[in-house]
């Protein structure tokens, strides 16, 4: 439900790129907004994120593995994936 | 300046290598907002098939703490799809497709990572996390 509103100054530009994107896109400037905003800030406050990092950080028990390595790990996991779910669905 | 946070950029803050500190320092900017880095759905998806499958040891949680730090994520859509299946770069994978597209509609021309596989990809500039000034460049103060 939406109950509030904001009134935001645009330039003439901003908002003729506002109304392109929305025409192209078939939606509203509105919608377009409410969806920039969901897609632009932060859900997570800022002590979250450093708590983030300092998890991150704390990890000890890791091994470094090439970038193509990493590649070919995640291709070998999404076909075990695929696998396991073509076996659920025979059964 | 907004760039992509590739896959391994994550992976190795949080693993011994010589790339560990360059690549936290890239985090702490962006926990603290000196650095505007964006993760996507898909890499997500990819550092959670690494800590699932456990062959970089005990990394559990690395996925969850990657979307603390980084959501909102940028979402790939049917849009991305469609512009990385149209992209002309050979030598890179469907992966890194994704991640080039979904860059590019985002309007974003950098991605920090390990991977120079990636500077096949011309209409995106790769930014090591090893080189000092590049990593400086985009970190503000």
């Amino acid at each position: 439900m939406f109950s509030e509103r904001l009134q935001v100054l645009l330039s003439p530009v901003q908002r003729r790129r506002l109304e392109r994107e929305a025409k192209r896109r078939g939606m509203s400037v509105g919608a377009l907004i409410r969806e920039a905003i969901d897609a632009r800030v932060h859900t997570v406050p800022a002590a979250g994120r450093r708590e983030a990092v300092d998890a991150i950080r704390a990890f000890s028990a890791g091994r470094f593995v090439p970038p193509e390595e990493l590649e070919q790990i995640v291709g070998a996991e999404r076909e075990t994936q695929v696998g396991l779910a073509r076996a659920r669905a025979r059964r | 300046m907004t760039f992509l946070v590739d896959t391994n950029v994550i992976v190795y803050a949080a693993v011994p290598s010589r790339y560990r500190a360059a690549c936290l320092e890239i985090l702490d900017a962006v926990a603290s907002g000196r650095a505007d880095g964006r993760l996507s759905t898909a890499i997500l998806e990819e550092i959670w098939h690494l800590e699932r499958t456990g062959r970089l040891g005990d990394i559990d949680g690395l996925a969850e703490q990657s979307y603390r730090l980084f959501t909102p994520l940028l979402a790939v859509n049917d849009e991305i799809v469609a512009r990385a299946l149209q992209l002309e770069v050979p030598r890179i994978g469907a992966n890194d497709r994704i991640h080039v597209a979904t860059a590019l509609l985002n309007g974003i021309d950098t991605i920090v990572s390990a991977d120079a596989g990636l500077d096949d990809a011309r209409s995106l500039r790769r930014v090591d996390p090893l080189d000092p000034a590049e990593r400086g460049r985009l970190i503000r103060g």
